[in-house]
């Protein structure tokens, strides 16, 4: 391979990485937008997610079978499942808190994280778990570069998700509630929108996706643990913040942008695989200092 | 005010990330009753390397429970308590202290070397006799104290293994990767200086974390370079998935894994992709003749199989109780000489004497090799 063709293979590879950080950073950046909340416990979500599909993979694999198909349902049911987990964390632990000052609501978020993945720790005794999703996973190249059915499914679904979010958020009553609202909540109260529903509405959506990548990481890479969590939302939030955090076009550049950044990061000499996330939260750190609006953030927008 | 509380942020992550372990010990029981004697066992109970060290505190267990069915040592019960390590070094450290504060006057366990080399020196410290029971990185001779015991073969050993294994399969070029842990760090150097020293080439060497999941990267510099034959020297929870992302990529030659890859569960977590995989590993105990029993009687006592370091960790148990009734005291130092003196003890590994660096002396490697799902012993 010359290259020119690792590139393009790297680029390949970055764009499914980066979809998985775009699906997760959505949620952050919507419940940063709403309630200017940093939601510690969104990878956790992310890893029940996956855990969700598990449950049902295992259950209707006789009946069933685990490939697509039942991929498919078990997706949209993990989904609406995650995405009520969602909606109740936020009605128990964040809904009480919200007039507390911010740092109580941001020390609640760690302890749920701490109680999510504690929980599936013991319950899943602390062992990696195959995922034990039935798909393709025979390779074939055009040219020189390297597919697979799985990774293009896998991309494709990813991009459809972030489609059917952007047509949400804009063409309906409910996102223009969402955006209005992460413009000024108090004025909102007063235009008669129901704010309470529309926050749990946020925390559905969010969690659904992370629920989404989370089953979509489980597909891809074939085995699942209660902390894979822990890492994806490191890197889901760097992606908030580089494409500008309360911006939900901004997380999906900024996911797919930070897959590339990493991917094409391991190719530099002397990099290599060991420094990627170093070579990530460098890039958090240099936004945080020269860009902390992000991307798509406008520098006059006070939104802290 | 922004910039505060982005700089709070940066804090809190970072914060995050130096605390990102959990988990914790159990709590022994730390009484020294008359007639009994406390030893610990410090093995992994939680984490990505539970697995393992799970058979082998069932293994120091079961010994236990043979020793004190015939009378004990010296006509003391032997009482056991746990210290996990996680397979981390700062928790390692922390059971490690565990442990000597609840006055063990001996120890057995280490899995990951990487967890072990830490303890060393808080048990030398303390005078507290350890058989190492697992953990073989040559890192750990250096940080020796004197007061550690080696019954596994290094990682000098096992790079020979792995060399002689590779020139036998008419492999030229190799590709390298580890984990950045001492323990697989150590085997990856090794390997690389014999290799080399060989006269042979070394196309692709790379390291990734601890908990990766995308190769991506490394893959993609494999099928760049095409080497015959790619050694894993990390545990199996990374290396199932490398594997699978290796067949996937569509690379067609050898695969080898290192003995911290030798658990069942990383063909388990590879699939097929793990089908026909080498395996420089330890003496596994299905394999070991003198083993029969010992499995008999774990699968009774146990709702599992013995695991790759199980007979390894009755034979530190065992060792030790021997060298207990050698020094004929509950003395630390006496015992660590006995330990010392230790010639040719009958483990169900083979025989058991040190060398002046308190290793074995003596290499244990095998070649295994994946089949129909399994690890088959080749040679």
């Amino acid at each position: 391979m010359a290259l020119h063709e690792i590139l393009l293979q790297q680029l390949f590879n970055g764009l499914l990485i980066g979809s998985f950080y775009g699906l997760v950073a959505i949620g952050y950046s919507m419940v940063y937008g709403i309630i200017k909340l940093l939601n510690f416990a969104h990878g956790d979500i992310y890893m029940i997610g996956a855990f969700c599909g598990l449950i049902f993979l295992t259950i209707a694999a006789p009946v069933i079978g685990a490939g697509w198909p039942s991929l498919i349902v078990g997706l949209l049911i993990s989904m609406t499942l995650v995405g009520l987990l969602g909606v109740v964390i936020q009605r128990v632990a964040y809904r009480p808190m919200l007039k507390a000052p911010r740092l109580s609501i941001l020390i609640t978020a760690l302890a749920v994280s701490m109680i999510l993945y504690n929980t599936v720790m013991i319950l899943s005794a602390g062992r990696y778990r195959v995922f034990p999703a039935e798909v393709g996973t025979e390779s074939f190249f055009i040219g020189t570069l390297r597919f697979t059915e799985t990774r293009i499914i896998l991309i494709v679904a990813a991009f459809t998700l972030m489609f059917i979010l952007h047509m949400f958020i804009t063409r309906t009553m409910y996102g223009k509630a969402m955006r209005a609202i992460a413009l000024d909540r108090d004025t909102c109260q007063l235009m008669g929108i129901d704010v309470y529903k529309i926050i749990a509405i946020t925390f559905f959506v969010g969690s659904a996706l992370a629920a989404a990548a989370g089953i979509m990481a489980g597909v891809y890479y074939g085995t699942i643990h209660f902390f894979m969590g822990f890492l994806i939302g490191l890197k889901a939030f760097t992606a908030a913040v580089i494409g500008g955090i309360g911006i939900i076009p901004g997380a999906m550049l900024g996911g797919l942008l930070l897959g590339l950044l990493e991917a094409f990061g391991t190719q530099i000499p002397f990099i290599g695989t060991v420094w990627k996330d170093v070579f990530s939260f460098a890039f958090l750190i240099l936004f945080l200092i020269f860009k902390p609006n992000g991307l798509l953030g406008r520098a006059e927008s006070e939104r802290m | 005010m922004l910039n505060s509380k982005k700089l709070f942020i940066l804090f809190l992550v970072t914060a995050m990330m130096a605390f990102g372990t959990f988990g914790c010990g159990d709590d022994g029981p730390a009484d020294d009753a008359d007639g009994e004697v406390l030893i610990g066992i410090m093995v992994p109970t939680t984490g990505s390397e539970a697995a393992d060290g799970i058979d082998m505190e069932n293994a120091a267990k079961l010994a236990v429970e043979e020793i004190n069915a015939r009378g004990g040592v010296l006509g003391h019960r032997i009482v056991t308590t746990t210290g996990d390590d996680g397979c981390d070094p700062s928790m390692a450290t922390a059971a490690a202290s565990q442990l000597v504060s609840e006055e063990v006057i001996a120890l057995v366990g280490g899995y990951c070397s990487g967890a072990t080399l830490p303890t060393l020196a808080i048990y030398g410290d303390a005078g507290i006799p350890f058989v190492v029971a697992a953990s073989n990185a040559t890192s750990l001779i250096d940080e020796n104290p004197g007061w550690a015991f080696m019954i596994n073969s290094t990682g000098l050993d096992q790079a020979a293994s792995a060399v002689d294994k590779f020139i036998a399969l008419g492999v030229e070029t190799i590709g390298v990767i580890d984990s950045g842990d001492a323990y697989s760090a150590d085997l990856k150097a090794q390997t690389i200086l014999q290799w080399e020293a060989a006269g042979y080439e070394v196309v692709a060497d790379d390291t990734v974390q601890r908990g990766e999941v995308d190769f991506s990267a490394f893959v993609t510099t494999i099928m760049a370079n095409q080497p015959d034959a790619i050694y894993w020297t990390g545990y199996q929870a990374e290396g199932a998935l490398l594997i699978r992302q290796l067949r996937e990529g569509g690379y067609e030659g050898v695969i080898m894994v290192g003995d911290g890859s030798s658990a069942q569960e990383l063909i388990d977590l590879a699939g097929p992709a793990a089908e026909g995989v080498l395996c420089t590993g330890p003496p596994l105990t299905d394999f070991l003749p003198a083993a029969q029993s010992f499995i008999e009687n774990y699968e009774a006592s146990f709702p599992r199989e013995p695991g790759a370091y199980a007979a390894l960790m009755y034979d530190a148990t065992m060792l030790l109780a021997d060298a207990i009734e050698r020094a004929g005291s509950f003395d630390s130092a006496e015992i660590r000489d006995a330990l010392e003196a230790t010639d040719g003890f009958e483990g169900l590994a083979g025989p058991i004497m040190f060398t002046e660096q308190n290793t074995l002396a003596r290499s244990n490697f095998v070649i295994l090799e994946a089949r129909d799902g399994r690890w088959a012993l080749v040679e």
